[in-house]
């Protein structure tokens, strides 16, 4: 499609994705994770006329950046529905578009030295998805993920043609600011309403970590820190002030969005998709285990946004940024809640019939007889119940101890203990010893997680202002409505939660909380394509071996 | 047949005819599956005290009895209701249609008549059927829903024997169906007001009390 069509297609006023990204270059990072890799495997979809993408990957141990990339390009289904609509013609097409680079964000300018400048000086936006998404990291990798991170891809973007900086946040950096939460960010005002010198808290926070050796201490400096200022737990507390820091900058025209618990494909690049351990898996697979009290309040609302409508709306904003519209700045929020509102109490019942769906056709005495029967519940977390996981913690613990302190042998009589099996009654007391203790280890697992998502299940109800956002959407051009446009009105959450959400983490999630693997697509075309070495920048690791 | 001439319609009974478990299976399953061990015995005892009405037959008792049949599921929220609704269909309602009923089903058909169910179950529950077998109308109880959970009411009006003579008229108004050329097959005592107002009643595997009207109104009966 040819350049006046596109202005065609998009009346005065309109937005089109594909206008403003023609024949742009982007620089992205993070697209190993999730969201970073169905936003893009959706734009080269969908608005296939930008010019290039290039991405920023780390190499991790074992694994070059070059063979991250191109296990993503041939194996992540992710890349399925782009595969499909190219077939033979998609290696050609995607090896065309997108260029991986080697970097090291932690580093300035991403570790880039002297190339960073020619890189840099034809990339029109940059786009940061990459982050530490756990809740209670090691806090010296948080800051260096989420807030030394942005700060170094908002200095490329800076030195960049376009100065145009996209940065990918949560909606959760709102921390106990909870009604009504505006698409919005002051600088210097936290969350509880305390104001504070962003660049005074990363000096303090990067001397207090500099002096702590151990890691939990670390975490509860930075527990203590984030708690003042009104964040719930590191991640927020990182990604809050990656924002603020963000905000005082002149040299970048940003913006900021904000997804909330980015979850399950509803259709791209099909339905269920997911990738990782996200906030939705370790609750459904609790759920689907004998642990029937959940922790939430029913009624407070879980805002999700599935993977593909967060991926849409982000291009909705960076075609803004790049279309050159002044007020595409700032927050914007891609949120659920307030239009179409979700709350725990159906997530936790649903959950528990479609774990029902799931274990009647087990196998498993236990599960199909039992478990099958068993339904959630959601709890206040003050009422512990006569089951509650507190309290069996407690239990398993002293009687683990009752039978490590009274063997058999030593409280019964010879005569008793070889009546009652002797050495089988041995056996036996021991090993429902190592019961106990398995069980309490688990229920500590248990107890930690439901501990480090109370904030969210529990203690608070957000509702996130999501107009911004909606109102580029309505201003999408026509044709492209199909695409790009989204409303999370229609999002059947019955429908979602039982035939996309459940199945989807039962497939892509939850076989990686259990220890196994996750398959990965075969690749449709043994890469044919030489290694070559870009002449401009040394380290380019744009072809397969 | 031409365009003018006024259409027909075959009225089934779902419960006797078409599917051989009782409503009161159905409500006993959704109360049995709630949220919660005392939940369930709390909804299970209450649709037990609808049994004995059930006994006494709706002619006796008229609505009172699918009021008390649903009653025990105030509070249960619309997706449980759906989603047990659609458990209860995959697990004891698909297979469980008639013989003798897909006969009469694919006869009413063949004659081109409009396919009308009607049942005092919960859409929740016979929406599926109806969706199997094809049925061009659907006339069962509605729970009433409010913010998501059912208060234990059914919505106006309530389906039970009543379904008869005036009721018959206005649909057969409504929808420009001759009540004289129109079939109703029915199976229990409860129905023997709906086949007393249709020009062609029939009884198909009927209890002892419809057997007998049957029998002195010289309806035909199908065994089967």
């Amino acid at each position: 499609m040819g350049h006046t069509t596109y202005l065609e297609a998009a009346g005065a006023g309109a937005l089109s994705v594909r206008r403003a990204v023609q024949g742009k270059r982007l620089l992205v990072t993070g697209v190993t994770g999730f969201l970073g890799k169905v936003w893009l495997a959706h734009l080269l979809q969908n608005a296939p006329d930008v010019a290039e993408v290039i991405v920023l990957i780390r190499p991790k141990k074992g694994e070059s950046a070059s063979a991250r990339l191109d296990r993503i390009i041939e194996r992540s289904p992710a890349f399925r529905a782009l595969r499909d609509a190219h077939g033979e013609g998609y290696e050609r097409f995607v090896r065309g578009k997108l260029r991986g680079v080697e970097a090291r964000l932690t580093q300035p300018l991403a570790g880039l030295g002297a190339d960073a400048a020619p890189l840099l000086a034809d990339i029109d936006a940059v786009v940061h998805f990459a982050g530490l998404t756990d809740f209670e990291p090691d806090p010296l990798m948080a800051l260096d993920a989420n807030v030394r991170g942005a700060r170094h891809a908002a200095d490329l973007a800076a030195l960049s043609r376009g100065r145009i900086y996209l940065h990918v946040s949560t909606a959760f950096v709102a921390g106990v600011d909870t009604d009504d939460v505006r698409e919005h960010i002051e600088r210097g005002l936290a969350p509880n309403g305390v104001r504070f010198s962003p660049e005074r808290e990363l000096q303090d926070l990067e001397a207090e970590l500099g002096r702590l050796e151990r890691k939990q201490d670390r975490i509860d400096a930075c527990m203590a820190r984030a708690q003042r200022l009104g964040w719930p737990n590191v991640y927020t507390y990182t990604k809050g002030l990656a924002e603020h820091l963000l905000e005082g900058r002149q040299d970048v025209r940003a913006a900021t969005f904000r997804p909330s618990i980015v979850e399950c494909a509803l259709s791209y690049p099909f339905t269920g998709w997911n990738e990782g351990v996200n906030t939705s898996g370790p609750i459904v697979w609790l759920l689907g285990t004998s642990f029937q009290r959940f922790p939430a309040r029913a009624e407070n609302v879980f805002d999700i946004a599935p993977v593909d409508t967060a991926a849409r709306r982000l291009s909705l904003v960076l075609a803004a940024q790049l279309a050159g519209e002044r007020d595409a700045v700032g927050v914007y929020t891609c949120a659920s809640g307030t239009v179409n509102p979700f709350t725990f109490g159906r997530a936790v019942e649903m959950t528990g019939l479609a774990q029902r769906r799931l274990h009647r056709g087990s196998g498993d005495r236990w599960r199909r007889n039992v478990v099958s029967r068993l339904d959630a519940v959601c709890f206040g977390v003050q009422d512990e119940q006569a089951f509650g996981h507190a309290r069996l913690r407690r239990l398993a613990r002293a009687t683990r101890s009752w039978l490590r302190e009274n063997p058999p042998k030593e409280q019964l009589s010879p005569r008793m203990h070889r009546k009652l099996g002797g050495r089988r009654l041995d056996d036996n007391v021991r090993s429902c010893s190592m019961k106990c203790r398995t069980a309490d280890r688990k229920l500590g697992q248990i107890d930690d997680m439901l501990r480090q998502y109370r904030p969210f299940i529990h203690d608070h109800d957000y509702r996130f202002r999501t107009e911004r956002l909606a109102a580029l959407s309505e201003r999408l051009a026509p044709g492209e409505r199909e695409a790009f446009a989204f409303d999370v009105a229609d999002i059947d959450w019955r429908h979602y939660w039982m035939d996309v959400e459940v199945p989807g983490l039962e497939t892509w999630s939850i076989p990686i909380l259990r220890g196994e693997k996750v398959p990965e697509d075969e690749p449709r075309v043994v890469a044919n394509a030489r290694r070559t070495r870009s002449p401009r920048y040394g380290r380019s690791v744009d072809a397969a071996e | 047949m031409t365009d003018d001439a006024p259409r027909t319609a075959a009225f089934f009974r779902l419960e006797g005819v078409l599917l051989r478990r009782p409503t009161l299976a159905a409500a006993a399953y959704l109360a049995s599956n709630g949220q919660g061990v005392g939940e369930r015995v709390a909804r299970l005892g209450n649709v037990a005290l609808a049994a004995p009405l059930a006994l006494l037959g709706e002619l006796r008792v008229g609505a009172a009895q699918a009021r008390m049949t649903w009653m025990g599921l105030r509070g249960m929220s619309e997706d449980r209701l759906v989603l047990l609704g659609e458990e209860y269909f995959e697990e004891y309602l698909k297979d469980d249609v008639t013989d003798v009923g897909k006969e009469l089903l694919k006869q009413a058909r063949r004659d081109g008549r409009r396919v009308v169910l009607v049942s005092d179950n919960v859409d929740h529950v016979v929406g599926p059927v109806a969706d199997l077998l094809g049925a061009d109308d659907l006339i069962c109880n509605r729970l009433e829903l409010r913010h998501g959970k059912a208060t234990g009411r059914l919505e106006e009006p309530v389906i039970s024997g009543n379904v008869a003579g005036p009721w018959l008229r206005r649909f057969a108004g409504e929808h420009g169906v001759s009540v004289d050329g129109s079939w109703a097959y029915g199976a229990s005592g409860a129905d023997a007001l709906l086949l007393s107002a249709i020009g062609q009643p029939c009884a198909v595997n009927p209890d002892r009390q419809l057997r007998r009207l049957a029998k002195d109104h010289d309806w035909p009966v199908v065994d089967g």
